[in-house]
């Protein structure tokens, strides 16, 4: 069972966020060990099992790089970042220096170059996460997926230390 | 000894329990509507205080906190800020009254304590009484009291949690659950209001202060972050008005040197001026001072509103950072928030309205009683897990405050689960060794969000034995992480490749441990073990009938998913169990209520699957056909992708 098979929905990469969002609700309206207090031990561990299960499937599709996964997976494919290809040379070389970038303006406590970078990287994710929704929405372009997995992976490594360095400053 | 009201015969009533910084109440549902339950009259607000009296007597409440003023060393108060701290922690050097005293060995180095009139307690000890004392006023109204939902900050790490918990266990309560507190506002402001949306709820109360976005959504209470800081509040106003009292009353603000009499007095004159600037732009505070000639003398020192403004200021200021992470965890901006609650006395303060305000954009909502919300909200969800409302239809959603992960090696920590997450929550992640022959995990779980070890909490270490000596990277520790509905973590590990497994129960590293708890439990019960032994019996029959009853009910409505035989095995276990709590073994009705739990087993899972069913069926016949050709595309990926693989290998 995947997150798709456990929350009953139809594996898509491009996900209506109001319908993950209602069949969570619905799940655990019906599985919360709050509906069980009072019932048998067993059926308690049960409900408390059933709703891990569910909230974890939810938190799994709401993020593209999980989500992608699971799909990469439906295909078979070798995903994990010890399995998945070795990115391509030009791509580590660009990483490296957004993030000598980005090691510098937070070594500086530059929030206003951080927040610049922030923005070029989000704009980047979210046209990485195109490629991967068009690339897992054909089965022609199978090939391509892993690739641009790890492009985003890349890509989130770094926002999430802009979101690490934005923490230090709240 | 205490006045016993307990009534054995009366049906068992949940309750709500505030266990606040400054003041504790208790609420009950009645005819459908949540009331602070009176007491001689009025709504009980029992300030957070206990006494100890010559006599050896516990005094709780207003009384103690009259003793606590004639005689600060025989009385305790804001024990909640201690509540799962160690005896290391820094908390315990700030400005106070304890008395703390130093541990002797490891075990007593897990929980601060200190010494009050003589004894030397814990801050659990302390809470238990506040408890005792609410569960005593519940049970003047209700005549029993059945289980009660006891309220923390949302900002409480597990240490924290685990000793609330603690503290319920010595006072004899049930815990139905342990709520967050601005889930437990939304859930009284939201039911009163019966409107969708999203909102935030400002807590700022005497020692602990929470930020919490939400969503409701049809009956859903769906919290989608929190934040905030469990050592500031309105105590700390009071300490810094305090230093202020302190400097005119000695000269210095040395609170090192000053007797804990001096210290006491200033903080209650500090809290009094407080409360004054609430309505008035000035007011004149009396203290004692020393004149030119070091005689004796009252002073009459003026604090403004402004002063007390410019005092607060930078608390008021950490609480918007906290606001603002917040908002960006859940991704949300103030517009699009459609209501703030406030919570919590110090919300009050009128710097703290006009600052929440600010950063919302917006005014926020006051019609209920900032005191009162919290354990309003705490009937109602007692209420709820009791069965006796319309549960149907309600449902709380919570998240983990603060990450929980592994300390790896170097002590850099690995999030496994990130705050934030929706509990309850489960999460898995597997190690490997770093050394040749390694037979052995050194595990170490912490909660916090920084980068190191050594700077978060550290929640417990175990040591995993037995691994089988295998070159380095090759034995592989699976740990898996479950937080239940109350926010408590509970760790599992296990060495996967060689088969070996071992599951191994979490020590706690702060807090007490079952032991200790039930040597408590036996000391402060008068006849020691024949009342514990009593107090079991009560128990498993309390929990004993519930499980009847509700396998009753399940039987009206769920009979056509029992198999052959079933039905007859599940109504022989029931007869049994009966026969049991009719007896007097705490024992046979344990036994008994296992063996209903495994007559019931397998129709439950049934009734479980059910339950998914329906709730997934929303869906229309389209959806269910693309399911299935989408089942179909994925064979064929499978059969496409290893034909492929196959030819790259040769």
């Amino acid at each position: 069972m995947d997150a798709f098979d456990t929350l009953g929905l139809a594996p898509a990469f491009d996900l209506d966020e109001a319908e993950l969002a209602k069949r969570h609700r619905d799940l655990v309206k019906a599985l919360h060990p709050d509906k069980f207090v009072g019932c048998p031990p067993a059926e308690r561990r049960m409900a408390l099992g059933k709703t891990i299960e569910v909230n974890e499937a939810v938190r799994t599709l709401r993020d593209p790089i999980r989500r992608a996964e699971v799909l990469a997976r439906r295909r078979g494919l070798p995903v994990g970042e010890t399995s998945e290809p070795a990115p391509p040379a030009a791509l580590l070389m660009e990483m490296m220096e957004e993030r000598e970038e980005l090691a510098e303006a937070t070594g500086a406590r530059d929030a206003l170059r951080v927040e610049k970078m922030a923005i070029r990287m989000r704009t980047r994710q979210a046209a990485v996460q195109k490629r991967l929704g068009e690339a897992l929405a054909s089965e022609a372009r199978t090939g391509e997926v892993l690739p641009i997995l790890g492009e985003m992976r890349y890509v989130r490594r770094l926002l999430d230390d802009v979101l690490a360095f934005e923490d230090s400053l709240f | 000894m205490l006045l016993e009201i307990h009534d054995p015969k009366a049906r068992p009533r949940p309750i709500g329990i505030d266990l606040g910084t400054t003041n504790s109440l208790v609420a009950r549902v009645r005819d459908g509507r949540p009331v602070v339950i009176d007491d001689c009259g009025e709504p009980a607000m029992v300030p957070s205080a206990v006494a100890y009296t010559d006599g050896g007597e516990v005094v709780v409440g207003k009384a103690a906190l009259r003793l606590s003023s004639e005689n600060p060393a025989n009385a305790a108060v804001s024990v909640k800020r201690l509540m799962g701290r160690g005896a290391d922690d820094p908390e315990t050097r700030r400005l106070g009254t304890y008395d703390f005293v130093a541990p002797t060995n490891e075990n007593e180095a897990k929980s601060v304590r200190f010494r009050v009139a003589g004894r030397v307690l814990s801050p659990i000890e302390v809470s238990a009484e506040i408890l005792k004392a609410l569960r005593q006023i519940a049970e003047a109204e209700l005549r029993s009291v059945g289980g009660a939902v006891i309220t923390v900050p949302a900002y409480f790490d597990d240490a924290q949690r685990q000793a609330t918990k603690d503290a319920a266990k010595l006072a004899g309560i049930e815990v139905l659950r342990l709520l967050n507190e601005p889930t437990a506002a939304a859930l009284a402001y939201g039911l009163e209001k019966k409107q969708n949306g999203l909102f935030a709820v400002y807590d700022l109360g005497g020692g602990t202060f929470d930020i919490t976005i939400l969503r409701l959504h049809d009956g859903v209470f769906e919290v989608k972050s929190t934040g905030g800081d469990s050592q500031l509040g309105g105590d700390d106003m009071d300490r810094a008005i305090a230093d202020v009292l302190l400097r005119e009353m000695r000269g210095s603000a040395d609170v090192a040197t000053a007797p804990r009499s001096v210290v006491r007095l200033a903080l209650d004159l500090a809290r009094r001026a407080k409360h004054g600037l609430t309505d008035a732009e000035a007011v004149d505070v009396e203290v004692p001072g020393k004149g030119e000639g070091g005689e004796a003398i009252n002073k009459s020192v003026t604090i403004t509103r402004a002063q007390l403004d410019a005092l607060i200021l930078p608390m008021v200021e950490r609480t918007g950072s906290a606001c603002k992470r917040a908002m960006r965890d859940a991704g949300v901006t103030s517009a699009e928030i459609d209501g703030v609650i406030l919570v919590g006395g110090s919300t009050r303060v009128p710097i703290v309205r006009t600052f929440v305000a600010k950063v919302f954009g917006k005014e926020p909502l006051g019609d209920i009683d900032p005191d009162q919300v919290v354990a309003l909200g705490a009937a109602v969800q007692a209420d709820l897990l009791a069965g006796e409302g319309n549960a149907e239809d309600v449902l709380l959603l919570d998240v983990l405050p603060l990450s929980l992960g592994i300390a790896t090696m170097g002590g850099v920590v690995e999030k496994i689960l990130p705050r934030n997450t929706t509990i309850p929550a489960g999460a898995r992640q597997t190690f490997t060794t770093y050394a040749d022959n390694q037979t052995g995990f050194d595990l170490h779980v912490v909660q916090g969000e920084r980068e190191l070890a050594a700077d978060c909490r550290s929640l417990a270490q175990f040591f995993l034995k037995g691994i089988p000596p295998l070159p380095a990277g090759l034995a592989r520790l699976e740990v898996t992480f479950h937080v239940d509905a109350d926010g408590m973590l509970s760790v599992k590990a296990r060495e996967t490749t060689t088969g070996v497994e071992q599951t191994i129960a979490v020590q706690p590293s702060y807090g007490l441990t079952d032991e200790q708890v039930e040597e408590m439990l036996m000391a402060a019960i008068d006849h020691g073990e024949e009342d514990l032994a009593a107090r079991r019996l009560l128990e498993e029959r309390v929990e004993a009938e519930r499980i009847v009853g509700a396998t009753i009910k399940a039987i009206t409505g769920d009979a056509d998913l029992l198999e052959d035989g079933e039905r007859a095995r599940i109504e022989t276990a029931i007869r049994e169990l009966r026969e049991a709590i009719g007896g007097d073994k705490p024992a046979l009705i344990h036994a008994r209520s296992e063996m209903l739990d495994q007559a019931t087993k397998g129709w439950a899972e049934r009734r479980m699957d059910r339950a998914i069913a329906r709730a997934i069926a929303g869906k229309n016949v389209g959806d269910v056909e693309g399911d299935v050709e989408g089942a179909r595309g994925v064979d064929a990926h499978v059969a496409e992708h290893a034909a492929r693989r196959g030819g790259g290998e040769i």
